[in-house]
């Protein structure tokens, strides 16, 4: 029982881990709280469950991402780029106007009735683990989460722009100053930002479902992952979206009257002990 | 740029004063004479209803913006205390029997020293991070009470019965739109001109230098946490007041007043009037209402012309209708001085 639902804790936090991923990305280079975020996240999911009637999920999944990474490039472009130098604050509350926006297309187009996507039939089956049935849906979700996590530290850590957005990120003018056009090389960040969004978006779709307000609910969470985490840090991120997703799935079953407040304590916890949160990073 | 303005000597009309206390009196009994002439003319029972449901929202978006001016802070949580206060008046009035001016008083100050309590931690956290931090919290309360059984009711909402006199009057005169417009638009003049008083005092100023540079302001020597809590905690008390008056009102609280999409309507109106003055998040309520109830009768898609609106003001007129509103009256008040020079 209890080691099912580590699993589930894993598999929702693998999707956290995706979502912070992206939103960390974004604050990194652009220094924007991306409140939006969730919104493309609803979006992709959107998107894949409109393109997989046609041409099945793995189509829905391309079609998702293809148009998420086109979004975040037009964010970009249009709006964090022009908006550079204004207080962060602004920005921010941009952000918080284009999730109204969002959220309105996607009601308008689909309506506020909840949706389901189909998982891929070789994932739709149940395997035994621990003397119980388990989706195998689930499991290809935390294989996502995982692949998704080892491609971004070895594209961080070893690659040419890896380099690069690291700089950027501790320091945009320090770096812009040393020859990295950081314009160019926001575009493309935001533009994987959004597409880690709307990926996390689809493949979330078999395993939640599809309404107008599964945008706000996982972009809490995940805040609730970039604080404890500490804004801008990766290694923060990983760890606490994969605490926070067992706190989360633990709390449902042991705890279920307080299990809303445990996300809150746990991020309380962690201010009092270290106010810039676990990486400890200040910024 | 401050350096050149601080080199030449101001004119006259660029030092900003604080207004005298005489003026602010002035002022505030303009505000209450508009609010009758309103109450008066109004005769229409949805206008008057719809410009109540404003006053209220007024009174909440006062506190935002109260926050927003002097800590340089955005919540996105603040509904928790706007709903939070419902919540304790209600149960207070159902449980206890209590006077009720007596449970509105403790409920206040309870909400007050919570946000206090909570602030000590929260503010600590960098600018930018408050605004995830104050949602996160505000919807974990949402989905608390909203699951929760018991007297609350959870999702369905919570009937509040109040005794037939309230603060020795009758509870009609709460529920009916036009004395309760006037009531709380009392309730609104009198926390505007509280607050203008209180940042007369040396809080004002101080809490400013903190918004403008925490570290600068600790360098002259002082504690800058507490200050900032205790604006968090002024600003909470403002909005959980809101919360009240929209308990007595409607007599009803529902778990939907504690969720994040109400706090963010509300920082639409404060961005929307202006968070430059204390007064430009009431007036950007009124004239949220007014376009919205206008609007609405054109088309369902509020939620994007209110997105596109915020982010054109944002972007395009930073200070809001109050910035607009104090810029024309510097330049009326530049002509006139010129025309008698």
């Amino acid at each position: 029982m209890i080691a099912i639902q580590i699993l589930n804790g894993l598999v929702y936090g693998s999707l956290l881990m995706i979502v912070a991923s992206g939103l960390v990305l974004i604050y990194g280079l652009r220094r924007v709280v991306n409140f939006a975020h969730g919104s493309l996240f609803m979006l992709g999911a959107y998107i894949a469950y409109a393109a997989s009637l046609q041409f099945g999920f793995g189509g829905g999944l391309l079609a998702a991402v293809a148009a998420l990474a086109a979004v975040g490039f037009c964010l970009d472009r249009f709006g964090f780029r022009l908006l550079q130098d204004r207080d962060p604050l602004t920005v921010m509350l941009v952000t918080f106007g284009l999730l109204l926006v969002f959220e309105d297309v996607v009601q308008s187009i689909w309506g506020k009735q909840s949706y389901s996507l189909a998982a891929p039939e070789a994932l739709q089956g149940t395997v035994d683990l621990f003397g119980s049935p388990f989706p195998v849906y689930r499991l290809a979700i935390v294989a996502v989460g995982a692949l998704v996590a080892a491609c971004l530290v070895g594209w961080l850590r070893y690659s040419r722009i890896g380099l690069f957005i690291r700089g950027a990120s501790t320091d945009p003018v320090t770096t812009a100053m040393q020859g990295v056009n950081t314009d160019r090389l926001s575009g493309g960040v935001v533009a994987v930002g959004a597409a880690l969004a709307g990926l996390a978006g689809v493949v979330s779709g078999p395993f939640l479902s599809l309404s107008p307000t599964m945008g706000s609910d996982i972009l809490i969470d995940s805040f609730v992952v970039v604080v404890i985490g500490g804004l801008g840090s990766f290694a923060g991120a990983f760890v606490a979206a994969m605490i926070l997703g067992q706190v989360q799935a633990l709390g449902a079953v042991y705890l279920p009257d307080l299990a809303a407040l445990l996300p809150f304590a746990l991020m309380t916890a962690v201010l009092i002990w270290r106010p810039s949160g676990l990486s400890g990073s200040r910024v | 740029m401050s350096a050149i303005i601080t080199a030449t000597a101001l004119e006259d009309t660029q030092v900003k004063r604080n207004p005298g206390v005489m003026r602010l009196c002035a002022m505030a009994a303009a505000a209450v004479a508009v609010g009758l002439t309103v109450n008066m003319s109004v005769t229409s029972n949805g206008l008057m209803s719809l410009l109540t449901q404003a006053t209220i929202y007024a009174v909440f978006a006062l506190g935002l913006g109260f926050l927003l001016k002097q800590n340089g802070m955005v919540s996105f949580g603040h509904a928790l205390f706007f709903g939070m206060a419902g919540y304790l008046v209600g149960a207070a009035v159902t449980l206890t029997g209590w006077p009720v001016g007596m449970v509105v008083v403790l409920t206040v100050a309870a909400i007050g020293m919570f946000a206090f309590g909570l602030a000590l931690v929260i503010v600590r956290v960098p600018g930018i991070a408050f605004g995830m931090l104050t949602l996160a919290i505000g919807q974990s309360f949402y989905v608390l009470v909203s699951k929760s059984r018991g007297f609350t009711g959870g999702a369905d909402g919570m009937n509040i019965n109040f005794p037939a006199q309230v603060f020795g009057m009758e509870l009609a005169s709460f529920q009916n739109p036009s004395s309760m417009f006037l009531i709380c638009w009392l309730v609104l003049v009198a926390l505007v001109l509280l607050l203008a008083l209180l940042l007369r005092t040396g809080f004002g100023p101080l809490t400013e230098a903190i918004r403008e540079n925490e570290e600068r302001a600790r360098f002259i020597g002082f504690r800058t946490l507490l200050p900032r809590a205790a604006v968090f905690a002024v600003s909470a008390m403002v909005t959980a007041v809101g919360g009240v008056l929209s308990a007595l009102y409607t007599g009803f609280v529902s778990p939907e007043s504690l969720h994040w999409s109400v706090s963010g309507t509300v920082l639409i109106m404060v961005v929307l009037g202006g968070s430059r003055t204390l007064w430009g998040p009431a007036v950007g309520a009124v004239v949220y209402y007014l376009f919205r109830d206008f609007v609405g009768e054109h088309t369902t898609h509020w939620m994007s012309i209110f997105g596109v609106s915020l982010i054109a003001v944002i972007v395009l007129w930073p200070a809001g209708i109050a910035g607009g509103v104090m810029r024309a009256a510097t330049s009326l008040q530049r002509a006139a001085a010129r025309r008698l020079a």
